[in-house]
């Protein structure tokens, strides 16, 4: 496993269903901020006419330190008084970071978010793509896929179960 | 009781320019990344599978557009908010919805533009039954499939057969609404009209983005709130729309989203379309700013020469005179794109792979005996399952290439002695393939004399290895795409395990046909298949990206009421093509080769 920081783009695409203190649903300017933890932090601009559906489309860059468990993703929203968080989502490293899947790949997700009581408050959608650095699965492993034509894997699964927030471990074992 | 204020917001929104298919569940991460997602009309993919076979299709696709008249005004202080649904009548009198349009705001005449396609088959009668709603709830960024039709107000039904209004010249029919019992009543409830036309299979579209200037006042203490309206002009001399954009408030030099138009909204590049400037009224009587004719090659024109087209306005005095306005339409923006179909990714080289996983619960019945769905009758006549895999392995062998299927059992004892919830079909320890249908068929016939029916029925397993599966290649190559066939009797015991598989897997090339056999009542299967727009939920919080899930119960093949294959492939291409848009994986032409190692089989079309 890389002990390296990574850089993560994450292009914040829409929310759905937003809503200020669990009635009415949010009227605008809302915005994402997200972060790896407290030092490594970006937010998106306010979306000014989607209500509580807004649709964001930008693209974040922000730095994951290695052993990062959890890429929090919050939604806030600007009123008179200030900010208030509409709800946040926590994402484990896992759904997007080692196993089986290729360095670069694009991964479309969409979580829950939970507003400061815990209560569901609408859905977050975005993508994530983990920059750089290699993979547990390189070059050789597609060789010998060709090489045993149409089986390309066999042997134990890497990601099962329930995530409990831990950086996936695990390696695929080859039978050829 | 109607809404005291009707969605505003809803009543200002685009329609028709999203270049989307009706039949998309509700928005989500992929779609709205990809912007375009869906199957393109017609399914091809069943289309291919029986013209392959010389069946040649004895049908046509048909566009159906609605219009209404003198609707029931059910709100209060403004009007009703109307929106259509079109059923069809099945035999058993049963109503299936075919499709439904968007909600027009605040018009008792409306002319939607949202069309829905049928299959006008020429040797059976389809009946069709057309409900209109007045719509009650805010539906503002809710999609119109997601509004639950028993909330709202119905405002008046119709019937007719397909054929009466293809067969009529001008292809349009005007029927009077009525109420549920079948009387028109001492309410004049209105009349709603149908136009149909031949849909053109394209994958042609065009992106443009549309701007105006100086454009007139209409408003009395503000400026205008301008919107544009596209229509297409039909045979018959009238004028069908295709589009509307969203609603700039206040402002006489607007700047709009750009849009995108399929050839089968505009027909073809010449045909003359006409682009209206609205005022827009929350009392839904907006006033008409002016008005062009354009084709779109015309427009192609305006966006290469950078200049404006001036509207004109028609005059009520002098029908023949026009008088020319000084707001001019400009197109900032004009390019072609190519929505690709599931046969063009297909005959280029990616490579659907099929996997196919067998219920052996106790809940099937003791294989011995012949009330069991999973009895071997020594006459020779196929049980339930057996049947189940000849049916669905004639479609699932012609797509896929090599005929190695990766083929499970699950819910079963083994000879090692305990449950287990995806074990080899083949019985053999460490490879999974069978060769063929006819090597499942064997591969089945072998298992359950091995094999203990225990229980319970769990997915979970079976499609995490099948993700797993379908995770693994994706390092390799992006064109291959899985689908695991998953043959069972019914009731799922662990409803959220299964979930939660389905959400991990949601983002990988992959998606998950259930077949249900026998006669157990599979609602929980239709919570799977999210098709009323219920995104799946995982325990973690994870939202799937995309519906992956297709449920079809054989009892209804077998009652005649859909074919195996339609019903197979119905999701599929959709699914499909939502995964390869979303990541803008495109056909492989002959000039670009293959991400993945050369293939060492000759792909055969």
């Amino acid at each position: 496993m890389a002990t390296t920081s990574r850089a993560l783009e994450v292009t914040i695409i829409s929310g759905e269903g937003l809503r200020v203190d669990r009635r009415r649903p949010v009227k605008k300017n809302a915005f994402v901020v997200v972060r790896t933890n407290s030092q490594n932090s970006r937010s998106t601009k306010a979306d000014f006419d989607g209500g509580s559906f807004p649709v964001w489309n930008e693209k974040l860059v922000v730095d994951m330190p290695a052993h990062t468990r959890f890429l929090t993703v919050e939604v806030r929203c600007k009123v008179n008084s200030g900010v208030k968080v509409v709800g946040t989502a926590k994402i484990p490293a896992s759904d997007f970071v080692g196993g089986y899947f290729p360095p670069n790949y694009l991964h479309f997700l969409s979580y829950r978010l939970r507003d400061s009581g815990g209560e569901r408050n609408g859905i977050i959608n975005l993508s994530v793509r983990v920059k750089g650095t290699e993979n547990v699965i390189g070059a050789a492993t597609c060789a010998a896929a060709a090489a045993s034509s149409s089986r390309p894997w066999v042997g134990g699964s890497t990601v099962v179960g329930k995530v409990s927030g831990g950086i996936v471990t695990g390696v695929p074992v080859w039978m050829a | 009781m109607g809404a005291c204020c009707s969605d505003v917001r809803g009543g200002q929104q685009a329609v028709g320019g999203g270049a989307q298919q009706r039949s998309q569940a509700t928005s989500n991460a992929a779609a709205a990344a990809g912007g375009g997602g869906g199957g393109t009309g017609p399914n091809d993919a069943v289309d291919f599978f029986y013209r392959t076979k010389g069946v040649q299709a004895l049908f046509t696709q048909i566009e159906l557009s609605l219009s209404a008249s003198k609707l029931l005004d059910r709100d209060i202080i403004s009007k009703s908010d109307p929106m259509a649904v079109i059923y069809a009548k099945k035999r058993d009198g049963s109503l299936e919805e075919l499709g439904r349009t968007e909600v027009i705001m605040n018009c008792l005449d409306p002319v939607w533009i949202e069309k829905i396609n049928v299959a006008y088959q020429f040797e059976i009668v389809q009946p069709l039954i057309f409900h209109v709603y007045d719509v009650d709830t805010s539906y503002h960024k809710l999609p119109a499939k997601m509004l639950k039709l028993k909330d709202q107000e119905f405002l008046g039904e119709a019937s007719c057969v397909l054929s009466e209004i293809v067969t009529k010249q001008n292809r349009s029919l005007t029927l009077k609404l009525h109420n549920k019992k079948g009387q028109v009543g001492l309410r004049n409830l209105g009349t709603i009209t149908v136009h149909a036309e031949e849909t053109i299979a394209s994958r042609n579209a065009v992106e443009i983005a549309f701007r105006c200037s100086h454009l007139d006042n209409k408003d009395l203490f503000s400026k205008s709130d301008p919107f544009l309206r596209i229509s297409r002009i039909v045979e018959s001399g009238g004028s069908v729309p295709i589009c509307k954009t969203e609603v700039v408030n206040n402002n006489l030099n607007p700047i709009w989203k750009p849009l995108t138009l399929t050839m089968q909204q505009f027909g073809s590049k010449d045909n003359p379309l006409i682009l209206e400037c609205f005022d827009f009224n929350s009392s839904g009587n907006h006033v008409l700013i002016g008005k062009i004719q354009k084709s779109i090659v015309d427009l192609e024109k305006l966006h290469k020469e950078k200049i404006g087209a001036n509207f004109v306005l028609p005059s009520s005095r002098h029908h023949t005179h026009e008088k020319v306005l000084k707001g001019q339409l400009f197109v900032d923006h004009f390019s072609e794109r190519k929505l690709y179909s599931f046969l063009d990714y297909i005959s280029s080289g990616f490579e659907l792979n099929f996997m196919v996983a067998v219920d052996f619960t106790a809940s099937n019945g003791n294989p011995h005996s012949r009330d069991s769905l999973h009895y071997i009758d020594p006459t020779g006549r196929l049980n339930a399952y057996q049947q189940a895999i000849m049916e669905v392995g004639e479609v699932i062998q012609f797509y896929d290439s090599d005929r190695r299927f990766p083929a499970w059992g699950f819910g079963g004892r083994t000879y090692e002695g305990s449950v287990s919830h995806c074990f080899n079909l083949n019985g053999s320890a460490g490879s999974f393939e069978v060769e063929g249908v006819e090597g499942i068929m064997a591969a089945y016939a072998s298992a359950l004399r091995s094999v203990t029916l225990a229980g319970p029925t769990l997915f979970g397993q079976v499609i995490n290895t099948a993700a797993d599966i379908a995770g693994h290649s994706i390092s390799c190559t992006n064109s291959k795409y899985f689908v695991l066939l998953i043959i069972t009797d019914g009731v799922l015991t662990d409803l959220e395990e299964t979930k939660n598989a389905l959400v991990r897997a949601s983002d990988l090339p992959l998606s998950v046909l259930i077949v249900g056999v026998g006669g157990a009542d599979f609602k929980q299967m239709e919570i799977l298949d999210a098709d009323n727009g219920e995104r799946l939920e995982s325990s973690t919080g994870r939202i799937a990206t995309r519906d992956i899930v297709q449920f079809v119960p054989m009892r209804e093949v077998h009652g005649g009421q859909i074919s195996i294959v339609q019903a197979l492939l119905e999701e599929l291409p959709g699914q499909f093509l939502t995964y390869m848009r979303t990541r803008d994986i495109k056909p492989q032409t002959a000039t670009t080769p293959a991400s993945a190692p050369p293939q060492d089989h000759p792909y055969v079309v």
